[in-house]
């Protein structure tokens, strides 16, 4: 399958009254073109800073430092291409060389689209609904008047939203969180990008609610032929929606591999304590499993393995050195040293053997993502 | 909508009530000699009989009362000093335009040139526009009026070549009052606009905007401004009354006919009724500068609608 | 706290383990520290040592603040320096007449007025005396202004009599109130001092009891107390931080604001007698002058001292509270 997107050792730091915190820390990363990736982790592991990358929304106080993020996605377009960050071969578009915002009016949107957390406040409060969704279209169909007033309804009605004509008239407190949520997605979809990044795509809504929105994002995924990358913390989310998951922990992807390989044959001791740390494992009457202690200070150098230090059974070697990544698979690796060969034999906690009987991910989904794959 | 308005109105005649009995009281309680130019000579039954015919011999409540039968009838009693026997409201006639027209113009233009102002520091923050900006509204509004309208006058009319005394009649003789009375607002309307554009830029929507990938200058003046504007309505009042109270002051630095210079002056001479006049219609002035506030509001935000405020 | 040292330290030790240790030494499980896991994320943060931080950053502030003390105290103990004049005695010449409007030299260090009394000290008494006014007004409003807004905040029989004046207050120029107060009363810092704060403290007590709503609704407080948190911890802990800020901010922008009035209301003719020094009698006074050029050093001289003190006010309130802001923090 082709890449859409690589990231090469990708470093990005933040300035802060004089100290320099070390975001990302070295991320390589390989995003497939019309698959969906999850990027999973706690708050402050790094997946949003990595996501704002992608679309050049960095804080002001934030640069990368080193490393490259290519883009495959523009094709011919690159051929005469006025801005920064081409390839020689033009054969992809280096977004981390990006200075000028004009440089990214080429990228946001058109090829890389992004719906933000917060669905409530992520709307102009004084411009009606089909006003803005028609920005998103005059901005890059070129469409105006009569047309992007029926391409507006079109999308509208795409995104499940009933009675678009009225509802193109009203303006955003009038509406519920799902169904700004859902115009959040229409104003993406309007842009027609190539990869739509989802940051905590259902966090601010109920449930129910949520499993509407997976269920239009999988089908609008289908429709479009779009790429998705899902940054969440929720496994749920990630078992109903993702193809692969990333696990990241202190600016780094600690474990990357399929759903199935990651829900099922976890490596990372992070990884473990993660899924151990899902309310379903629990057992009546035994305290639920926590993660002791907080993420590392990135004020200050990670030495090793970034997880050791809360880690109960970390080798000595974790303190000193940063692990590697090993393969397990042709898509599955992680970065710790109990893949080494030398490391003693290291067994994970025997809750995570109970994902399997939870039925997590759900599996007819999962058959038909097999069947893509071996397509591909 | 009727029900708002109406609730409004009713607000805004308890507020004026308010405000008229307090002053009226706080005038009763003017020292009486004031009231007679030759007190020492005066006889006791002098001072009485002069107190009768002023009626300031009855008790305050039935004074009060007096006073608002005669308001009610649109009656705002006559001069005692001023204009002796000269009905307030004729009086006060004869000086309302001069002072609307120097506090629309200056209200005006502080906005055709806060407003810019503005939104260039906000469009430029952290730069250079946006430090001399902080600069001049630093100095003016830590400044006393009181000080910077000595020294416009001075060096304004030195370097103009025009006279101290305001002339109506000579198109030269309004632009330094009406620069004067407007500082004040520019700084006060730069600084708001500046700090709700930059509050509005952090906002969610504008990260949308962005990310939808509108410009730079299309977010600034598409989404922000609109946005930034509505909240300004709020200081409209504020301004108003700013403009009100530096008019005092500068109407009797160029001696300019108006109802500003007249408030001290009738203070002075104890000329009751004036007092009354002159505060009522300023009393109008901030009143109606916090409804028109309200209005805005309404008109540009979809949020917020009459029925719904009427509702608080 | 970490220290560079103590990194230092570190490294060596692990670079010597290193080259000690065997490759099964290298891959055995390592001495699991409980404690120290709790530490790993932790900030050593203090609310206020930031805020002082943050604010000695602020160069301008700084000089401003060291500026403004040592004209505070100047204006203190200028008159117990050799060859000061009162600021009221005319002074005469050897002729016997009084020294009327005479150029700066040795012994009148910045000239005399137009009846001959010594510019110099008659600048730092106005100096002193208007600063006693705008410290004072300040004062009162903000122990009437908290006071009174935690009154409002806490009974709530009280809130529609506090609503409905602050309705009022706030809809008329205090101007007109500051006039008619000031004739009405003998003239005097006590009169000037009670008009000007007889309507300023309504804009702090109404901040206050918003603050005093808060305590009650926010929802971080409302969590901290269902956590068991005293109401006094959640004032000093959660509130004061945000309350000191902004109350400091108020008092710093209350005292240029008093010392203008004071110019104002002297101007109109309603300010302090004459014979008490004010930066508003001498401003007035040199207003008289100002036609003349060479005469007007009587207005200017005045002018720089108010306009130096009201700035510097200014600015070190805006800095302390851009310092308090937590989130201008680390």
């Amino acid at each position: 399958m082709a890449h859409i997107l690589s990231v090469r050792n990708l470093h990005v730091q933040f300035t802060l009254r004089g100290r320099k915190l070390h975001a990302l820390r070295g991320i390589d990363l390989d995003v497939e073109d019309g698959e969906s990736l999850a990027i999973v982790g706690e708050s402050g592991s790094g997946k949003s800073v990595l996501n704002k990358n992608f679309i050049g929304l960095l804080d002001q106080n934030g640069s990368v430092t080193d490393g490259e993020i290519r883009y495959y996605g523009m094709g011919d377009k690159l051929r005469h291409y006025p801005g920064a960050g081409v390839d020689e071969n033009g054969s992809y578009i280096d977004l981390a060389q990006f200075k000028k915002n004009e440089d990214w009016l080429r990228i946001r949107g058109s090829e890389i689209c992004m719906i933000p957390q917060d669905p409530m406040t992520s709307l102009n409060p004084l411009k009606t609904i089909g006003w803005q969704i028609a920005e998103a279209l005059m901005l890059h169909r070129g469409m105006k008047g009569k047309m992007a007033y029926e391409e507006t309804i079109r999308i509208l009605e795409d995104v499940r939203i009933d009675n678009p004509k009225r509802r193109y008239k009203q303006y955003p407190h009038e509406l519920s969180g799902g169904m700004r949520q859902r115009v959040v997605i229409a104003i993406a979809m309007a842009c027609n990008p190539r990869i739509l990044i989802c940051d905590e795509p259902t966090t601010a809504l109920d449930v129910t609610i949520q499993a509407q929105v997976l269920h239009l994002l999988r089908e609008l995924k289908e429709k479009y032929n779009l790429t998705i990358i899902f940054i969440t913390h929720d496994l749920g989310v990630v078992a109903n929606v993702a193809d692969r998951v990333a696990v990241m922990y202190a600016g780094d992807i600690i474990e990357i591999g399929l759903v199935n390989e990651i829900f099922y044959d976890p490596r990372h001791p992070y990884t473990w304590a993660l899924l151990s740390s899902l309310p379903q494992l629990g057992h009546r009457g035994e305290e639920l499993y926590a993660i002791q202690g907080t993420p590392p200070n990135l004020f200050k150098e990670v030495r090793g393995d970034a997880f050791a230090a809360r880690n109960p059974n970390a080798l000595v070697i974790d303190s000193l050195q940063q692990p590697p990544y090993f393969d397990i698979t042709p898509t599955h690796r992680a970065k710790t040293w109990l893949l080494d060969e030398r490391a003693p034999k290291m067994e994970a906690p025997k809750q995570i053997g109970k994902i399997r009987s939870l039925g997590h991910p759900s599996a007819p989904a999962d058959a038909g993502k097999e069947a893509e794959h071996a397509d591909a | 909508m009727l029900k708002y308005l109406l609730k409004r109105f009713a607000r805004s005649i308890l507020t004026l009530f308010f405000i008229l009995t307090i002053v009226f009281v706080l005038v009763r309680q003017m020292p009486i000699e004031g009231y007679f130019p030759n007190f020492e000579k005066m006889t006791q039954s002098q001072i009485e009989n002069g107190l009768h015919q002023m009626g300031l011999d009855q008790p305050m409540v039935v004074q009060l009362i007096e006073f608002y039968k005669g308001l009610f009838h649109g009656d705002l009693g006559v001069s005692r000093v001023y204009n002796r026997g000269k009905p307030v409201w004729d009086i006060l006639k004869t000086k309302l335009p001069l002072s609307i027209q120097l506090g629309s113009l200056s209200i005006v233009f502080s906005m055709i040139v806060g407003l810019p102002m503005g939104i260039l520091m906000a469009k430029r923050k952290g730069k250079l526009p946006d430090h001399i900006g902080t600069a001049f509204i630093v100095l003016i509004q830590a400044v006393p009026a009181a000080v910077y309208y000595l020294f416009i006058q001075l060096y304004g009319t030195e370097l103009m070549q025009i006279k101290l005394r305001f002339d109506p009649a000579d198109f030269r003789s309004w632009i330094l009052p009406v620069l004067s009375l407007s500082l004040g607002n520019i700084a006060y309307y730069a600084m708001w606009i500046r700090r709700y554009m930059v509050d509005e830029s952090t906002k969610d929507y504008i990260m949308l905007a962005r990310i939808k990938g509108c410009s730079e200058g299309r977010i600034m003046f598409r989404h922000i401004f609109r946005n930034a504007f509505v909240p300004m309505a709020q200081y409209l009042p504020t301004s108003f009354l700013n403009t009100v109270v530096g008019s005092i002051y500068i109407e009797s630095l160029w001696s300019i006919k108006g109802m500003g210079g007249l408030l001290v002056d009738v203070i002075h001479k104890q000329d009751n009724n004036m007092i009354l006049g002159i505060v009522l219609l300023f009393a109008c002035v901030g009143i109606l500068g916090l409804m028109l506030g309200d209005l805005l509001m309404v008109l540009f935000d979809p949020r917020i609608s009459f029925s719904k405020k009427g509702g608080d | 706290m970490r220290h560079p040292k103590i990194e230092q330290l570190e490294d060596h030790v692990s670079e010597a383990l290193k080259q000690d240790l065997g490759i099964e030494k290298l891959f055995s499980v390592a001495p699991f520290d409980e404690e120290e896991v709790e530490r790993t994320g932790d900030s050593d943060y203090s609310y206020w040592r930031s805020t002082f931080r943050a604010f000695r950053h602020n160069w301008i502030a700084m000089a401003l603040l060291v500026l403004l003390v040592v004209i505070l105290l100047f204006t203190f103990v200028q008159p117990y320096l050799p060859g000061q004049f009162d600021p009221n005695t005319i002074t005469n010449g050897e002729n016997g007449l009084p020294l009327k409007n005479q150029k700066a030299d040795s012994v009148h260090w910045l000239g005399t007025n137009s009846i001959g009394q010594d510019l110099w000290s008659r600048v730092w008494a106005g100096t002193r005396n208007s600063l006693i006014i705008g410290i004072s007004v300040a004062l009162i409003e903000a122990g009437v202004g908290i006071l009174m807004g935690v009154l409002w905040g806490y009974v709530r029989q009280l809130d529609f009599l506090f609503t409905e004046l602050y309705n009022i207050i706030d809809n008329i120029p205090t101007t007109i109130v500051l006039i008619l107060v000031s004739f009405l009363m003998r003239p005097g810092m006590g009169t000037i001092i009670f008009a000007m704060s007889i309507t300023g403290w309504i804009g702090m007590a109404r901040f206050v009891r918003n603050q005093v709503l808060i305590i009650r609704d926010r929802d971080y407080n409302v969590a901290s107390r269902t956590l068991g948190t005293s109401t006094w911890r959640i004032m000093f802990r959660n509130l004061l931080p945000y309350l000191v800020s902004v109350i400091m901010l108020r008092m710093a922008l209350s005292i240029p604001g008093a010392i203008g009035s004071e110019v104002f209301i002297t101007y109109i003719g309603l300010g302090l007698p004459i014979e008490v020094c004010s930066l508003g009698n001498l401003i007035n006074e040199g207003r008289k002058l100002m036609m003349s050029p060479n005469l007007r050093y009587q207005l200017i001289y005045p002018t720089i001292i108010l306009s130096v003190v009201t700035v510097s006010f200014y600015i070190i309130g805006n800095a302390f509270s851009d310092a308090a802001d937590p989130r201008n923090h680390l």
